[in-house]
């Protein structure tokens, strides 16, 4: 469902994104992994559409993010670590509103909005502005816009910012239990214990490129001695850094 | 144009039927209209007594236009036949018709100029752009939901201050009942035409020039508005009024503007005929506003098609690669003026600058202002030869005073009054800091009357040259304007401070909210009342000593009448704004 080839991002001199093939199937839970600054978030604006890659394709679904955007765009959904609400609509109001950029039917819009706002939690403040949302509740409420139009792809970036213990347990569930329908999840996140519960397949980037792919127990072998996928992570990291220093 | 995009336009307000694929262009303008609705109610929230100043100074400000454009318009229309006897042409015949062309193509060219900014912010700055762009929305469809709102903010303003006098005008002409919808109608193409022009310059702008170092930037933009000055002000140069004033010389210039080309001329040749009952004209001039104002919006959305999402991503682009020279270029130099200062007032005014220019939308305007500034300097050349005659020098020293009190209120409005809220955000760092709020909100203050002084002083010695004033009116000019920059600066940081809007951190628009209005009308009451007790002491005569007794006595207070209402000015709202800070809760 999301396939990139060589997909590079610079800034002037600066690679922020190098050549990165991914190949990761429908219905697939992907954990983007990586310190901060490695290049996870240029990829994900990259795979959004909201940056354009200084060379290499990202298709959603078999659909080119460049040469057919909106066809790919219909496909996905993303809930961004802060995510931009309108303060001064209602939360209800909100749904209606992207229903209509995603040209969803009156029917459709009927049958979803409720049980979304109910399954994340807001369906009580529905009827409030949101600018009298927590941080928490603006969250949930941009889980549930961004399941409104019923995408197949989804990318969260480091979403469990503000969220409650309750709350992150009842977004995970929903994700892996939608990924069981076919959903495809590309999720990252610093939360490495959330990572390795929920992921199907991990990736870890570092300055720009894709070091290590692979299953959790996959990547969990790499290690030189057995361990959480934290201490995993940490060592290859590292070893990374090592690399490129002696480089 | 996107399809069916336009007729899905007219579902919005009532629900679609069932089954109908909802519309995004319907959507955006839907939810523009509930967050409008949702504002208003809000409005409710604010302080009554503010809110009922507020609309109270509006609808007298309204009401005062529309009564001086009806006594100006009535005098022209009788001046004539007074003079010359009944059935002679009158002033009003002459100069009206051209007078209405002057004022259209005043306002199209400040729209255009307004729109290029506005478009700016609007398409490139706001926050819901991302959010807009995630969707599977075409760039056309994008461009057509923002551009309603670029038209709404860049023109209402132009449609309140606009409709008195066209009003005024409707009822000296006695024109029919329909002239008045005709003038709604003739305004919405006639709104449209600069705000897709400004929105193709600003696209275009950011397509080509993202990324461009902003040095060079600057120049070009000061250099294109000096030839854009020296070409309208070869066009529009007056004759020299004092030896050879005709009303034929004024009556020429004003011919200058009423190029067929124009869509100012259409306006005005719309308004006119409707004024006379020539429906066939008015309607042949509203139907040319209409298609110009159609292909234009057209062109418009292409362009957003070919250069919004390139633009958008080189200006994205541009913020990541850009390496700031520690210690180089005019912040070095900065740095090094400002270590006169103790800290943390030195970090404070620092981090100011730095996030000044750093904001294109912010320099962007302060050019605008700089331009007209530059305008206003260059155009007093015209009236020197005025103020070389005694109580013709006395109206010059008060009005260019005047002039240069109105250039500062629209600096301190719209660059002062923003600054408390803009640290609305970023309060977690400062609130924290060992800086106190009293030591912020003051460094603000001396932040506005150091910056806007270099500005207004420069403004009243280049003027007072200009207009070869004496030694008494230059001083006086001087004092006044040194008086005005620290109580405006006083009264924008001070109700800055009293109404804070931490939410917000688009200048525009914090200042387009009800405290600001508050300190725009406050502000000109401040003008108005030193204008007036000047007046007292410049254009003394028999009348004036016959109520105020003697001269002397009559300078000295008003000179005292300055001083308090300039220390109540800058003091008063400063201690509101500075107690109310100290209790708001972040």
């Amino acid at each position: 469902m999301i396939t990139t080839r060589r997909l590079t991002k610079r800034y002037g001199a600066k690679a922020a994104v190098r050549e990165l093939d991914l190949e990761i199937p429908r219905g697939q839970f992907f954990c983007f992994l990586g310190p901060n600054g490695a290049g996870k978030t240029t990829t994900i604006k990259m795979l959004t559409g909201l940056a354009r890659p200084t060379s290499g394709t990202v298709a959603i679904g078999g659909h080119d993010m460049a040469g057919e955007p909106l066809a790919a765009k219909r496909l996905l959904g993303f809930v961004p670590d802060h995510p931009f609400l309108y303060d001064r609509l209602t939360g209800r109001e909100l749904m209606r509103f992207v229903a209509g950029i995603y040209r969803m039917t009156e029917d459709d819009l009927a049958a979803r909005c409720e049980p979304l706002l109910a399954a994340f939690d807001v369906l009580h403040a529905a009827d409030q502005l949101i600018q009298d949302y927590s941080h928490g509740m603006r969250q949930k409420l941009s889980f549930a816009s961004c399941f409104l139009h019923d995408p197949q792809v989804v990318v969260v970036d480091e979403p469990w910012v503000g969220l409650d213990p309750k709350s992150i347990h009842k977004v995970k569930t929903y994700l892996k239990e939608r990924t069981r329908e076919g959903l495809t999840v590309f999720m990252s996140t610093h939360s490495l214990a959330i990572a390795e519960e929920t992921a199907d397949r991990v990736g870890i980037i570092h300055e720009g490129r894709l070091r290590h792919l692979g299953t959790v127990a996959e990547i969990k072998a790499l290690a030189r001695r057995p361990g959480s996928l934290e201490e995993v992570f940490l060592e290859l990291t590292r070893e990374a850094e090592e690399a490129l220093v002696d480089a | 144009m996107p399809d069916g995009e336009l007729v899905a336009v007219a579902a919005v307000g009532g629900r679609p039927a069932p089954g109908r694929r909802l519309s995004p262009l319907a959507a955006m303008l839907w939810a523009k209209g509930r967050v409008a609705r949702h504002s208003l109610a809000l409005v409710r929230r604010e302080s009554r007594l503010k809110v009922a100043f507020v609309s109270v100074s509006a609808l007298l400000l309204w009401i005062g236009i529309f009564v001086f454009a009806l006594l100006g318009l009535r005098l022209f229309e009788t001046f004539g036949a007074e003079v010359l006897g009944e059935g002679a042409l009158t002033v009003s015949d002459l100069v009206v018709a051209r007078m209405l062309s002057v004022f259209a193509l005043a306002l199209f060219v400040m729209l255009v100029f307004s729109n290029v900014l506005v478009a700016f912010a609007t398409l490139y700055r706001s926050r819901e752009v991302p959010f807009l762009v995630l969707a599977p929305v075409t760039r056309s469809s994008f461009f057509l939901g923002r551009f309603y709102e670029c038209v709404a903010f860049s023109s209402w303003a132009s449609a309140f201050l606009g409709s008195p006098i066209l009003l005024a005008y409707g009822l000296t002409t006695q024109a029919p009942l329909l002239f008045y919808p005709m003038l709604a109608a003739f305004y919405v193409p006639f709104v449209v035409i600069p705000a897709a022009i400004g929105a193709v310059v600003a696209m275009a702008l950011v397509r080509y020039l993202a990324g461009a170092r902003r040095g060079p930037l600057v120049g070009f933009g000061l250099l294109a508005l000096a030839l854009l000055f020296s070409y309208f002000r070869g066009k529009l140069r007056s004759p020299d009024l004092a030896d050879t004033a005709t009303i034929q010389a004024i009556v020429d210039v004003m011919g200058r503007t009423q190029s067929p080309y124009l869509p100012s001329h259409w306006l005005a040749r719309g308004v006119l005929s409707a004024a006379t009952g020539e429906a066939g004209d008015a309607l042949f001039y509203f139907l040319l506003l209409a298609a110009n104002a159609l292909l234009l919006l057209w062109l418009a959305a292409q362009a957003a098609e070919a250069w919004f999402f390139t633009g958008w991503s080189a200006l994205a682009d541009g913020g990541e690669t850009r390496r700031r020279g520690r210690g180089r270029g005019p912040f070095g130099a900065l740095d090094v003026v400002l270590r006169v200062l103790p800290q943390p007032t030195r970090a404070l005014m620092a981090k100011d600058f730095r996030l000044f220019w750093r904001d294109p939308a912010q320099w962007a305007q302060f050019v605008l202002f700089f331009g007209i500034m530059a305008l206003y300097v260059a155009n007093l050349g015209e009236a020197r030869s005025f103020a070389r005659h005694g109580t013709w020098g006395a109206w010059a020293t008060l009005l260019n005073l005047a002039a240069c009190m109105l250039i500062l209120a629209s600096l301190t409005s719209r660059f002062v009054y923003p600054l408390v809220s803009l640290e609305g955000p970023r309060i977690w760092m400062l609130g924290l800091a060992p800086v106190g709020m009293r030591r912020i909100v003051w460094q603000k203050l001396w932040l506005s009357v150091g910056s806007t002084s270099v500005f207004t002083v420069s403004l009243a010695v280049l003027s007072a040259l200009r207009l070869d004033l004496d030694g008494t009116s230059f001083g006086i000019s001087l004092v006044a304007i040194v008086g005005a920059t620290v109580a405006l600066s006083g009264l924008a940081v001070g109700l800055g401070s009293l109404y804070p809007n931490f939410r917000e951190d688009n200048p525009s628009r914090i200042v387009s909210g009800m405290g600001g209005t508050l300190n725009f009308i406050l502000s000109m009451v401040y003008i108005v009342l030193v204008t007036l007790a000047l007046a007292a002491v410049l254009l003394w005569n028999d009348g004036l000593a016959r109520v105020l007794g003697d001269r002397g006595q009559a300078m000295a207070a008003a000179a005292a009448f300055i001083v308090v209402l300039t220390a109540l000015a800058c003091w008063l709202p400063m201690r509101l704004g500075l107690r109310n800070l100290e209790r708001v809760e972040f």
